[in-house]
């Protein structure tokens, strides 16, 4: 009886069903590939099941309309240039301001440390008027400087990370180091940041996450005139030219999904991994 | 109570401005004493300014590209920088909110009429000196408060109802019998009555998402507003509803007649109803010039408009619905070299040859310029006619609506009613209508 | 060593604190006290004392919001965890394809909220123009479920993952003893697994509750708040306020409001953390 039970708990029929539930749950980015390739007037709001036919069939020219005429490699690039900086930055100077705070027992540290998680819960919208003023008024408004935003916004959970992991480094090889003649700066380097890496990649991939797809402190911040990331973009798409240019849109978003399912794939087991360390702890 | 005899004595002075049109001027919102005094004193020279640059946060996506281009031109012939961005539709407000609170604000921007002008008052450089302002054909299209002039009128639109005529005729009527609400809504019905045989509808379906539902909320809703005003002067601060029956007559009219039943508006767009149009499933759709690009490929000939009627005494001698939202602001608290570039390109576009051509031929626009070119769109042509049979226009008084909340509210109600047309839901329509404007026009008082 | 490495303050903490005192703490001072204020820009402000606290509670659409706001997290707090603990419990299980299946569970998430938006509009719409129901501009129904179907498919990966590692960090041999006690897989189930992954579950739904509340992008993308206000949720109710209403006393308004929801959005993490944690097995 009970091995009965347990040869259906682990039967093809739960491997089918998942199947089924994974292909439903693939289905909503499916219809978007779909329509992106429909030509405009057959893009319809009844119509969005049904798959392209010879007669509705576009090819790729919605694609190269979203990559020409609407600026969409540009967008990627300001967001992958905001992105690589930031987490660059954040990953920097955050982790060694949570050397810092873990090894420096002074008042100093401890008002830090719990400013930090102070400004994990914060939301965005409680500062958002007065930090898109701030960021204006020292010009914190392109895509190249913005990055110092991100490390002030985004500080909170990197060192809160970071703290969680020093903690449990002993502090004897550093001690170590520094008998040798290393100053704090090489101990740091050759040290402690090679132990961190694993942390770095979940904090890394956390950050990235986030400013990757942020929407709200771009479009408050940055200087609409000149430059826009992508789901500011997108965003633009559904709002401007009167009508809705629904081809090139789903283009972008299909642009859009499809580096982050590649990179995703690629590093999936770390990034899972960071995921998880950072929910555990946050 | 001094601060409020000082408001009232305000608003006076504004509604002495305004009088032109039933843009009135009692919301003025809260005019800040001290704020409100124009500012003078840039020098007016027609040369550009050498420094400056000019930021226009367009409101118009549809013109989005003929800016562009403009903008292109005008630096290429000057060298003074322009830069135009678009606002997403229905997102002007919060887009122009954002930018003004920048260190490079828009120079440029636009507010819809007097209630916009209200929020954004301090902001507003006076054009009454200015070079474009000597340009304007009438005062009529001049945003004033007292002696100073806060924004200009660049675009004349109109409104009514864009009649398929090829199908009117195939349905045995003509334009000639329609000259009232009584004879409209017979034709209306008799279409709908041998629909099956005609094979297509009278009136398209009035979709009530956000793409379309402007067209009942705000420019439908203007009739009563405007007999109202007519009858009993301007009143912004509220509303009575004498006219609600007419307006519930004529929406009972759209929604009966059309492609769909009335239960299905709300789940029909803007798109659908010129999809319906342009494909000849329907006689009648209500929409004004700035709608001629959709409608144009069913041919000139084939395209004509009618005044809206609402069943009010006299209408055989009312037009259409003529006016402007779109109000050129310039930014006062730009810098001044910012400010005169400002004034020179604006200059440019209503007097260079490259201007009113774009202006005209590219964006379809009448403006009230004195070297403005004539309009090529086809729907300007027949509201010209109409001015020129001597027919009384109806003005746009929807910017003395209280606010966007008002109209979401009026919006809502008539939705509601539409899916289930019983006295109860019409209630609902005239309570957003009169007491949805009592409480905005309190809260916009602030 | 503390010693040498204080001296290295400048160059190990200031930096971050720069910009920490840039993009957190200045803002959210003059945050605190701009909500006192009647302003239209920083500069411009004039201390006016409670008052846009009181309008702000006076103000329909935000108390409508705040409730819009507490059902749409309670359900889908619910509706998130328990699919998810499912999904997790069937792929800890030896069935083939887990990875794959994990894979492809987990993707939604890396997807950002605007474009997520976007894509079930277009599929509710499409769903809902099929049955001849209104569209989700002018359907407060279909935005509440639109919105919970959204945040699920968004997060049941997330969440599967986090209770995947509490599942499998369950002893064996505590299985196993139950397994030789005649334990049902039902009885294991509520007996052991579920308080065993307590630490998991306190997670989850703390997450799943303020990332709930704090939701934007999806909001604005999905329903921007249609038909009329009603499906606005706090954070886009205050987005609105501060730059959907002109006049000068809005802004103010909407400081006042992200201060409540500020204080909310703390007490319930608080509230929240204590409730699940004195529930949690001491291992």
């Amino acid at each position: 009886m009970k091995s009965k039970r347990r040869s259906f708990a682990n039967s093809p029929f739960w491997t089918a069903l998942m199947t089924v539930v994974c292909v439903i749950y693939l289905y909503p980015i499916f219809m978007v590939f779909m329509n992106s390739l429909k030509v405009e007037t057959a893009i319809t709001t009844s119509g969005a099941f049904t798959l392209p036919t010879a007669d509705t069939f576009a090819g790729l020219s919605n694609y190269a309309n979203a990559i020409g005429a609407k600026g969409f490699l540009v967008s990627f690039g300001y967001t992958a240039f905001i992105t690589v900086s930031s987490v660059v930055l954040i990953l920097i100077c955050c982790s060694m301001c949570a050397w810092y705070i873990t090894r420096v027992n002074s008042a100093a540290s401890k008002v830090m440390y719990y400013l930090c998680v102070f400004s994990m819960v914060v939301p965005f919208q409680m500062v958002m008027f007065t930090l898109s003023s701030l960021a204006d008024k020292l010009r914190l408004n392109t895509p190249w400087n913005i990055c110092i935003i991100y490390l002030g916004f985004g500080a909170g959970l990197a060192v809160f990370m970071f703290t969680g992991f020093m903690k449990t480094i002993p502090v004897e090889i550093e001690e170590a180091a520094m008998i040798d003649g290393c100053n704090p700066i090489q101990t740091y380097f050759k040290v402690v940041f090679p132990i961190l890496r694993p942390t770095m990649v979940s904090v890394g991939i956390l950050e990235a996450m986030w400013v990757w797809n942020d929407y709200l402190l771009p479009t408050l911040v940055l200087d609409i005139k000149k430059y826009r990331t992508i789901s500011m973009l997108i965003q633009y798409f559904r709002g401007s030219y009167g009508r809705v240019e629904m081809g090139p849109m789903m283009a972008c978003i299909m642009l859009t999904i499809f580096p982050i399912v590649v990179v995703y794939l690629l590093g999936q087991k770390h990034i899972i991994k960071g995921v998880v360390a950072g929910a555990v702890k946050g | 109570m001094k601060k409020r005899l000082f408001a009232l004595a305000l608003s006076g002075a504004m509604l002495i401005g305004l009088l032109a049109g039933c843009g009135g001027g009692g919301t003025s919102g809260t005019p800040a004493p001290g704020t409100a005094a124009p500012e003078t004193g840039a020098p007016e020279t027609t040369a550009p300014a050498a420094d400056g640059s000019v930021y226009y946060l367009n409101f118009k996506p549809e013109q989005d590209e003929q800016w562009q281009a403009l903008a292109e031109a005008y630096t290429a012939e000057t060298g003074v920088p322009v830069t135009v961005v678009t606002a997403a539709s229905g997102q002007y407000e919060t887009q122009l909110m954002a930018e003004m609170g920048k260190s490079e604000a828009p120079t440029l921007f636009q507010v819809n009429g007097p209630v916009g002008l209200a929020n954004w008052k301090d902001y507003c450089y006076d054009l009454s000196g200015s070079a474009l302002y000597g340009e304007l054909t009438s005062d009529d299209f001049a945003l004033k408060d007292a002696d100073a002039v806060y924004g200009i009128a660049y675009v004349i639109e109109t409104y009514g109802i864009i009649v398929n005529k090829a199908l009117l005729e195939q349905a045995g009527h003509s334009m000639d019998e329609i000259t009232d609400f009584a004879a409209l809504k017979a034709v209306a019905e008799d279409i709908t009555a041998r629909k099956d045989e005609l094979g297509f509808s009278a009136f398209t379906s009035a979709g009530m998402d956000g793409s379309s539902d402007w067209r009942f909320k705000t420019h439908l809703a203007n009739l009563p507003i405007y007999y109202e005003y007519e009858a009993e002067g301007v009143h912004a601060d509220a509303i009575n509803g004498t006219y609600l029956d007419n307006y519930r007559a004529i929406w009972d009219l759209y929604i009966n007649n059309a492609t769909c039943a009335p239960a299905e508006l709300s789940a029909k767009t803007g798109d659908d109803a010129v999809a319906e149009f342009v494909n000849g499933q329907a006689v009648f759709y209500q929409n004004g010039t700035w709608a001629y690009g959709d409608v144009s490929s069913l041919g000139d000939e084939n395209l004509d408009m009618l005044p809206i009627y609402i069943g009010v005494d006299g209408e055989e001698n009312q037009g259409l619905c003529t006016g402007s939202e779109n109000y050129w602001c310039v930014n006062s608290q730009a810098d001044p070299a910012d400010i005169q570039a400002t004034l020179d390109f604006l200059y440019w576009v209503v007097t260079s040859e490259t201007g009113t051509t774009s202006l005209a031929d590219d964006m379809g626009f009448v403006c009230p310029f004195r070297s403005a070119k004539p309009s090529t769109n086809y729907l300007v042509g027949i509201a010209d006619q109409y001015i020129a049979a001597g027919k009384k226009s109806v003005d746009w008084c929807f910017p003395t609506m209280p606010s966007e909340e008002w109209k979401n509210g009026v919006g809502s109600a008539l939705t509601a009613y539409a899916a289930d047309q019983t006295d109860a839901n019409w209630d609902g329509v005239v309570s957003a209508f009169v007491d949805g404007w009592a409480t905005e026009y309190q809260l916009s008082q602030g | 060593m503390e010693k040498a490495l204080k001296r290295y303050f400048p160059i190990f903490v200031l930096p971050t604190l720069a910009a920490f005192i840039i993009g957190f703490l200045i803002p959210f001072v003059q945050g605190l006290y701009l909500s006192f204020c009647r302003f239209t820009t920083v500069g411009n402000a004039q201390v006016v004392g409670i008052g846009n606290y009181l309008k702000a509670f006076a103000d329909s659409t935000f108390t409508y919001s705040f409730w819009f706001t507490v059902l749409f997290a309670a359900v889908s707090t619910v509706v998130i965890n328990v699919l998810a603990f499912l999904v997790a419990l069937l792929l800890t299980r030896a069935i083939k394809g887990t990875n794959v299946f994990r894979t492809i569970f987990f993707m939604p998430n890396l997807i950002g909220g605007i474009v997520l938006g976007y894509i079930w509009q277009i599929l509710i719409n499409c769903v809902l123009s099929l049955a001849g129901k209104p569209l989700l501009a002018l359907n407060t129904a279909a935005g509440y479920w639109g919105l919970i179907i959204l945040m699920a498919w968004q997060q049941i990966g997330y969440m599967m993952i986090i209770y995947i590692a509490g599942l499998q960090s369950v002893p064996g041999d505590l299985l196993e003893a139950a397994q030789i006690d005649g334990a049902t897989s039902w009885q294991t189930l509520w007996k052991i697994k579920i308080p065993m992954v307590m630490s998991s579950i306190t997670i989850c739904v703390f997450l799943t509750l303020t990332n709930s509340f704090k939701l934007f992008d999806q909001n604005l993308a999905l329903t921007k708040g249609e038909p009329s206000h009603t499906t606005e949720m706090l954070a886009y109710n205050i987005y609105n306020t501060f730059y959907a209403r002109s006049g000068p006393q809005w802004k103010g308004i909407g400081q006042a409001k992200a201060v409540i929801f500020f204080v909310l959005v703390v007490a319930i993490g608080l509230i929240q953390l204590r409730a699940t944690r004195s529930r949690e097995v001491q291992q």
